[in-house]
């Protein structure tokens, strides 16, 4: 015991020590920052950086080209006189001056269809401005044209957007407000970081074993302890310094999270005089979507949540850490680990996809039985928890993936205490099995 | 009773035989060469001593009790491969395998230093091992096996890599550790470190024991009566008392005899005295070398 403590010290902060962990433990989460928001920075110079666009407006009908907007992304000019079969010339004699041509063909109040020309690639923003600026406009215009007095105020009050709200009934009687966008965000998101951190640590694993291998250092190693406590020293050491690297990245999350809400908070508190008028409208909307997503939030049961994926990354870890030791010890380097590696990685992948797939449907049979056989249910079961999956099944899963982790680390083990001794030959899988007994 | 006694040690492998029915016994306070040519089953001996693998059949016992993985600590093994972990420093690296033999921290902090000192190595206390020459590393590495003062110590080749000064300095070490006290097993190809510092051997041949006895006993064995004779004058071949030889093709200045069979050195001796000017004589005793080239091709040529 007090052996299989050094080790794992030892390990620990040969990983935690080392500069490259320090630097990217602290720097990952300002590269995901800095990932993630690279579509907000792109979108804020797209709109800052392009210049006004010209687009020119051939309305047949001469009611409609007023109703587009101008702004400081899109100028709207209309042109008198030019129809369909001579916009093309009209665009190559503007030699690049206006980016389109918008055409609203006379029979639009029956079709509903407006032609947009270009040479280039026409973007989404002035599809979307069109459309909305045009359907407004066209509908007003067909409802001012029963005459009937009050219409639009009617039809504005018949109007209704639908929003879902799921409530669940608790156990309890109550009523809980729960959202399957939330549920299937959160399976998934458990179940990445579970595949995510045992491959990252499998892998780790497996070349901590090659390099001890082809230092020769195991041999002095072995000669102090059993294979046994050096290869679960390993395994928890780099564990525990995942489990550190993890630990930080949640704190640094609270500690973002703590400052950007503080300083949302004073941006909102502040508004800007332009923001007055529209702002008073969309805040509202904004404010309720918000506390909303914050009620269903909350309204999972996270402790079971919790407790589980502790659980599951630690078997999970267990299982796939102990094969990874066992194949490194197989091998004199790492780059012939390939060949052994496929199978293991082909059913890590397997069970991440298996998890994936079943968010679609996680009460069904596939969603079942993989949350079920061991090498699948720590991500599966994952992605079913946030459902509310049977207790039978839960317990089941947990039972099946110790037992089978447990065997599968006696086996790994057996593997490994006779991998680090021989070199010289690649082991196959037959050599593999061979050790076995 | 041996301090470390193997009995009819057997180890099979899929496929081949490492150990077939080994036995060996070393006695407490000596040096014990272990030799034999590649292949022979030597690593696997020790690994079996070291309690790395498990032997199929056969004892070995330590200080007269059936060996347990306990008793590991009261061994130091120094492996022919070696190695370090790079990345640690080097008093860190050593105090980690004192702790690993069962040391309290404080001791082996306090052996490490002892041992840095002694080697010249104390300003390299907290340099990475990546940073140490060759050399340096083995000696980190001979420190590490050394810390924890053990009873019993094995080493695997221990001069390879080490150049002769430094080669000096280990074998002074490990005499010093000897008349201390401790066993030593000492496995090798050099011969010529086993005259120097071995009492007993045991050589092991194709997963068997072929010879083994102290090293004057072996020579004595294996001695052919040959004797190196000093005289001004020409000696002429008496078929009755001995045969000439070719010079030594190393130093051709003694004349060389072979006594025939039966014939005691201090009558052959008398008789030369008697014809010639006889200056001096020695007797020739084989060099491990040549006892260890004889008996590994005389056996192969046996199995053949």
């Amino acid at each position: 015991m007090n052996k299989l403590r050094l080790i794992i010290a030892r390990e620990y902060m040969s990983i935690v020590g080392r500069k490259s962990f320090i630097i990217m433990t602290l720097l990952f989460p300002f590269l995901m920052i800095a990932l993630g928001s690279i579509p907000i920075v792109t979108a804020y110079l797209n709109d800052k950086g392009d210049q006004t666009q010209q687009i020119a407006v051939i309305d047949e009908t001469g009611r409609y080209a007023a109703a587009l907007p101008n702004d400081n992304k899109f100028n709207f000019v209309a042109i008198k006189g030019d129809t369909v079969t001579n916009a093309r010339e009209f665009y190559d004699r503007a030699n690049g001056s206006i980016s389109a041509i918008v055409i609203i063909p006379r029979d639009v109040d029956s079709t509903g269809v407006v032609n947009i020309y270009s040479e280039g690639t026409i973007i989404p923003a002035l599809e979307s401005t069109i459309k909305s600026a045009l359907t407004d406009t066209i509908e007003s215009a067909h409802l001012a044209a029963m005459g009937i007095p009050n219409l639009q105020q009617i039809v504005e009050k018949a109007h209704v957007n639908i929003d879902i709200h799921a409530i669940k009934w608790s156990d309890t009687g109550d009523e809980e407000e729960s959202s399957t966008d939330i549920a299937i965000f959160l399976g998934i998101a458990l179940s990445v970081i579970i595949f995510w951190f045992v491959f990252f640590s499998g892998t780790m694993i497996m070349n901590n074993v090659v390099e001890e291998k082809t230092n020769r250092i195991v041999e002095v190693v072995v000669s102090s302890c059993r294979p046994f406590q050096l290869m679960m020293g390993k395994i928890i050491g780099v564990g525990l310094s995942v489990l550190t690297q993890m630990a930080i990245w949640i704190v640094l999350l609270g500690i973002a999270g703590t400052i950007g809400g503080s300083l949302l908070g004073m941006t909102g508190s502040v508004p800007t005089p332009d923001m007055m008028g529209a702002g008073a409208a969309v805040t509202p909307e904004v404010e309720s979507e918000f506390s909303s997503f914050m009620r269903q939030a909350l309204a999972i049961n996270y402790t079971p949540i919790i407790i589980n994926f502790l659980l599951y990354f630690v078997e999970g870890y267990l299982l796939y850490c102990a094969i990874f030791a066992a194949l490194g010890s197989a091998v004199d380097q790492a780059s012939d680990t390939s060949q052994l590696l496929t199978p293991v990685m082909l059913l890590m992948f397997f069970a991440m996809y298996a998890a994936m797939g079943c968010v679609e449907n996680p009460d069904g049979p596939m969603a079942f039985w993989c949350s079920i056989i061991p090498f699948t249910s720590p991500t599966v079961m994952m992605v079913r928890l946030p459902f509310d999956v049977p207790l039978w099944q839960i317990i089941l899963s947990h039972v099946l993936l110790i037992a089978t982790a447990l065997a599968i680390v006696w086996l790994a083990a057996r593997i490994y205490r006779r991998g680090i001794l021989s070199y010289g030959k690649k082991a196959s899988f037959k050599d593999l099995f061979n050790w076995l007994k | 009773m041996a301090y470390l006694d193997i009995k009819n040690v057997v180890k099979h492998y899929e496929g081949h035989t490492a150990l077939a029915g080994v036995s060996m016994e070393v006695p407490e306070g000596c040096i014990y060469g272990l030799l034999g040519p590649n292949g022979a089953g030597k690593s696997t001996l020790i690994r079996i001593i070291n309690r790395i693998i498990t032997a199929d059949e056969g004892t070995v016992t330590l200080n007269g009790r059936k060996m347990t993985d306990n008793d590991i600590t009261h061994i130091g093994y120094l492996p022919e491969e070696r190695g370090l972990y790079k990345k640690m420093k080097v008093g860190d690296h050593i105090v980690y395998l004192g702790r690993l033999k069962g040391m309290t921290k404080a001791d082996a902090v306090a052996s490490m230093h002892w041992w840095l000192d002694r080697f010249d190595l104390k300003e390299w206390e907290n340099k990475k091992v990546e940073e140490l020459s060759k050399g340096m590393q083995q000696k980190v590495q001979f420190i590490g096996t050394v810390i924890h003062r053990p009873p019993l110590l094995i080493f695997d080749e221990p001069f390879s890599g080490f150049d002769p000064v430094n080669a000096e300095q280990l074998k002074v070490e490990i005499l010093a550790l000897r008349d201390q006290g401790s066993t030593i097993l000492f496995s090798t190809h050099n011969m010529a470190s086993v005259e120097e510092v071995c009492q007993q051997i045991t050589l092991l041949n194709h997963a068997q024991v072929v010879l083994t006895g102290s090293v004057d006993e072996v020579k004595q064995q294996h001695k052919k009566n040959i004797i190196a004779v000093q005289t001004p004058d020409k000696i002429e071949p008496n078929a009755a008392v001995f045969t000439l030889l070719p010079p030594d093709p190393v130093k051709k200045a003694d004349t060389r005899i072979k006594l025939a069979p039966g014939v005691p050195v201090r009558d052959a001796i008398a008789w030369l005295n008697e014809h010639y000017r006889l200056t001096g004589f020695t007797e020739v005793l084989p060099s491990m070398n040549e006892i260890f080239i004889e008996t590994v091709k005389s056996k192969n040529t046996e199995q053949q």
